[in-house]
C-alpha cells in the first residue's frame, strides 16, 4: 500500500514537473515589460513624445537583437499622457497595477513627471525620468526616481555663465508657465546672483497655450534688454520668436537671443522660425561634434536609418533611460523592484552620452547624473543643420563673444 | 497717449479684427441652428493646414491657396451639416422638438476626431504658413507691424464687410435671417430651412478656415491650434449677443483692445482671463449681450 502510494506520488510529481517545465521555460522567455509615459496627443509636446518613443524603440531593438536581458526580450508598454499631470498620474497607476511593468520611463515634461513620480513612489517602482528638467523632481528625494537627463540647475549655471561671458547688463527670460519654465527662470536668476551679481535679471512667464505674445513684447521694444533667454517650448516658442523678430527686438545688434529649451534640434524648427532663428545662441545637449561613446554612435545611426532624421538630444536621453533599466536588471539578476532600485543606485554605466552615475547628495543633485554633457552653439544661417552650426563652447570652456555672429544695426 | 499706447491700441484692434473673422461663423450657426458648434476651432485649424500645405507642399501661389482654404473649410462645413447635423433636426420644423443637446456631443466628438486625425495623418509638428508679403516690418509712426499682419488685417476687414453685406442684402442672406427669426414661420413661407442650414454651415466653416489660413504665418498651424480661436469665439458670441453678427464684430474689437492694454498695464498672465471676466459680468448684468434678444423661443 505504502509502495503504491509512493509510486502514485512519484507519478503525480512527474506529471506536475512535466506540466511545469514548459511553463517555467515560457516564464524564462516572457518579455520584461517596461512602462513608458509620453505625450502622443496635444496639448503636450507630441514632438518630444515622438522623439522619446523613437529613442526607446531604437534602444529596445538593440537590446533585443543582442539576445535581450538574460534571454528575455524587452517589451515597451506605452501610455499617452497628453503632457497633462492628471493623465500622467493615471498612466503610471495603470502601468504599475494592471500591466505590472518592472520600471517606468519616458516622461519628458516636468509637470507630468511630478505627477507620475508620486504614484511610482507609492508603489515603490523604479522611475527613470527621461527629460523632466524641474529641480523639484530631484528635491522630492524619492529613492525610486533616477535622473539621467538634464536638470534646471545645470541649464541655469550654463546660461548664467554664457551671459557673464557675453558681458551683458540686462537680461530677460521668457518662460512658459509650467514647473519647467518657472523653475528654470528662477535657476538662472540664482546662478546669475552667484557668478554675475551686477547683471539685472527678470523673467516674464507666458501662457504656453497663448498664441499672441505681442503685448508682452511691445514694452521690450521700447526698452530692449541686452539678452533674451527663451524658456518656452514649441509651438508657443516659435510664435514668440517670430514676434520678437518682427518687432526688431531679438536677435538684433542690441539684443542677443539665447535658447535654453533645446529648440534647434526639433525637426520643425526652421520651417517655423526662418530669419527669427538666425543668430540664436543655443544651450545644446547634443551636437554632432561632441565627443560620444560608441553606443551613442550606434544609436544615432540606427535612429537615422529608422526615421531618416538627424539624431537629437531626446533620442539619446530616451535610449539611455532604457539601457540603464536593462543594465540594472542584469546586475540585480532580478526584476524585483527593491533589487532594481538598489542596482540603479549603484549604476556605473557608459551609455550614449558618457559614463552615468547617480549622485546621492540632497536637493537637485539627488539621484541625478550631475555631469550631463552640453555645449553652446550658434545658428548662423537660416535652415542650418545643428551639425553645421558654430560650436561656440563645450561645458566648462569659456566663450569668446568676438567670434559670434551678430546682425548689423 | 504715449507711443506704446498707440502701439497697443493698433495691435489690439488688429487682433480684434482677426477675432471677428473667427467668431462670425460661430455666431451665424447659433443664430440659425441655435446650437453651439464645439468643432468651430477645428475648422480654423483645418484652414490653417490647408493653406500651408497647399502652398508649401504643392507649390501653389499663396493668393490661390488662400481662397482654396476657404473652399476646404466650406466643404468640411457641408459634410458636417449633411452627415452629423442633418439627422438631428431632419423632420422637425421647430427647435423645441429638436434634441439640441445631441449637437453638443456630436460637435465635441468631431472636434476631438479632427485634432487626432490631423495629429496622426499630418503629424504633431507645427507648420508656419507662407506670408502674403515678405516685408517683415512696416513702420507706421510709433507702430511697428509685420507686412503680413497689416495686409491680413485689411483682407479680414474686406471679408467681414462682404459677409455682412451678403447676409443683409442677398437673396440667401434674407432667407437665412428669416430662418434665424422663426424657423417654423420661414418654413411655412416656403423657405427651404435645410438649405439655409447648409449655407450657414458652409459659410461658417469657410470663414473659420479662412481665418486660420490668414493667420497661419503668425500663429503656426498645429493640431491643437483651434483651441484658442474657439474659446475666443465663444466669449465674443456671448458678449456680442448670440446670433448677432454686428454684435460679434464690436465685441471682437472690444476684446482685442482690452486684452492688449490689460496685458501690459495689469498682467500678461491674466490676458486670457480678461475675456472670461467680461463674460461673467455680461452673464450677470446683461445676459443677452450687446445686440442679442432677451428671450429664446421655447
Amino acid at each position: 500500500m505504502a509502495g503504491l502510494l509512493r509510486r502514485d506520488m512519484l507519478g503525480v510529481a512527474l506529471t506536475v514537473a512535466a506540466i511545469m517545465l514548459p511553463v517555467a521555460g515560457a516564464q524564462a522567455a516572457d518579455p520584461i515589460k517596461v512602462g513608458v509615459t509620453i505625450t502622443q496627443s496635444p496639448p503636450g509636446s507630441v514632438v518630444q513624445g515622438t522623439q522619446v518613443k523613437d529613442g526607446l524603440e531604437v534602444a529596445a531593438k538593440i537590446i533585443n537583437d543582442a539576445g535581450g536581458v538574460d534571454g528575455r526580450k524587452i517589451e515597451l508598454v506605452i501610455e499617452d499622457t497628453q503632457g497633462l499631470p492628471e493623465k500622467a498620474r493615471a498612466a503610471v497607476e495603470k502601468l504599475a497595477t494592471r500591466d505590472k511593468v518592472v520600471a517606468i520611463t519616458g516622461e519628458h515634461q516636468s509637470s507630468a513627471a511630478l505627477a507620475g513620480i508620486e504614484v511610482a513612489h507609492r508603489y515603490k517602482i523604479p522611475y527613470i525620468n527621461t527629460n523632466g528638467w524641474s529641480d523639484v523632481i530631484r528635491e522630492k528625494g524619492y529613492p525610486e526616481v533616477f535622473n539621467p537627463g538634464n536638470y534646471n540647475s545645470r541649464v541655469g549655471a550654463a546660461a548664467a555663465a554664457t551671459m557673464k561671458e557675453l558681458g551683458v547688463k540686462r537680461v530677460v527670460s521668457i518662460a512658459e508657465n509650467t514647473d519647467y519654465g518657472i523653475g528654470l527662470a528662477k535657476a538662472i536668476g540664482e546662478a546669475l546672483k552667484k557668478i554675475a551679481p551686477d547683471v539685472q535679471y527678470k523673467y516674464e512667464t507666458l501662457d504656453r497655450a497663448s498664441k499672441d505674445f505681442l503685448p508682452a513684447i511691445l514694452p521690450m521694444r521700447a526698452n530692449a534688454p541686452d539678452a533674451i533667454i527663451n524658456l518656452m517650448l514649441p509651438p508657443a516658442a516659435y510664435i514668440m520668436m517670430n514676434q520678437l523678430y518682427e518687432q526688431g527686438v531679438a536677435p538684433s545688434a542690441k539684443t542677443w537671443l539665447y535658447d535654453g529649451s533645446g529648440l534647434a534640434d526639433y525637426p520643425d524648427f526652421w520651417q517655423n522660425v526662418k530669419e527669427a532663428g538666425k543668430g540664436m545662441l543655443v544651450f545644446g545637449l547634443y551636437h554632432p561634434k561632441m565627443a560620444q561613446p560608441a553606443l551613442g554612435k550606434q544609436v544615432g545611426e540606427a535612429y537615422t536609418a529608422k526615421t531618416k532624421n538627424e539624431p537629437n538630444r531626446l533620442l539619446f536621453q530616451a535610449a539611455d533611460s532604457l539601457f540603464l533599466i536593462a543594465d540594472a536588471i542584469k546586475r540585480a539578476k532580478s526584476t524585483d523592484s527593491g533589487a532594481l532600485i538598489k542596482a540603479l543606485g549603484e549604476t556605473k554605466y557608459t551609455g550614449t552620452r558618457g559614463e552615468i552615475t547617480f549622485s546621492k547628495d540632497k536637493g537637485y543633485a539627488f539621484n541625478q547624473w550631475l555631469d550631463v554633457p552640453y555645449v553652446t552653439f550658434q545658428l548662423t544661417e537660416v535652415n542650418q543643420k545643428v551639425g553645421d552650426s558654430a560650436l561656440v563652447s563645450q561645458a566648462g570652456q569659456p566663450l569668446d563673444p568676438a567670434k559670434l555672429w551678430k546682425p548689423a544695426k | 497717449m504715449s507711443g506704446i499706447d498707440v502701439d497697443l491700441a493698433v495691435n489690439g484692434l488688429i487682433t480684434g479684427v482677426f477675432y471677428a473673422l473667427m467668431a462670425i461663423g460661430l455666431s451665424l450657426i447659433f443664430g440659425i441652428l441655435k446650437i453651439v458648434n464645439f468643432a468651430h476651432g477645428e475648422f480654423y485649424m483645418v484652414g490653417a493646414y490647408a493653406y500651408t500645405l497647399i502652398a508649401l507642399a504643392l507649390g501653389v501661389p499663396v493668393w490661390i491657396a488662400l481662397p482654396l482654404a476657404f473652399v476646404v473649410g466650406a466643404l468640411l462645413g457641408w459634410l458636417t451639416e449633411r452627415t452629423l447635423m442633418r439627422p438631428l433636426y431632419a423632420g422637425y420644423t421647430s427647435w423645441g422638438l429638436m434634441r439640441d443637446e445631441y449637437a453638443v456631443i456630436v460637435t465635441f466628438g468631431l472636434s476631438l476626431f479632427l485634432i487626432n486625425f490631423v495629429d496622426k495623418v499630418i503629424g504633431p509638428y507645427a507648420y508656419r504658413g507662407p506670408p502674403l508679403v515678405e516685408t517683415s516690418r512696416v513702420v507706421l509712426g510709433p507702430v511697428l507691424i509685420s507686412g503680413h499682419r497689416l495686409l491680413a488685417a485689411g483682407i479680414a476687414i474686406a471679408v467681414i464687410a462682404v459677409t455682412a453685406a451678403l447676409i443683409k442684402w442677398s437673396f440667401w442672406g434674407q432667407q437665412i435671417r428669416a430662418v434665424s427669426q422663426n424657423r417654423l414661420g420661414a418654413s411655412l413661407a416656403g423657405i427651404d430651412t435645410a438649405k439655409a442650414s447648409v449655407i450657414v454651415f458652409m459659410l461658417s466653416g469657410g470663414l473659420a478656415a479662412f481665418a486660420g489660413a490668414l493667420l497661419s504665418p503668425v500663429i503656426n498651424a498645429s493640431p491643437d491650434v483651434g483651441i484658442f480661436p474657439a474659446i475666443k469665439s465663444y466669449i465674443i458670441v456671448v458678449l456680442g449677443g448670440m446670433g448677432s453678427v454686428p454684435g460679434a464684430i464690436i465685441a471682437s474689437l472690444f476684446l482685442g483692445v482690452i486684452e492688449s492694454f490689460g496685458a501690459v498695464y495689469i498682467s500678461f498672465q491674466y490676458r486670457d482671463a480678461f475675456g472670461l471676466i467680461l463674460l461673467m459680468l455680461f452673464l450677470l448684468f446683461r445676459p443677452q449681450g450687446l445686440f442679442g434678444e432677451k428671450g429664446r423661443e421655447v
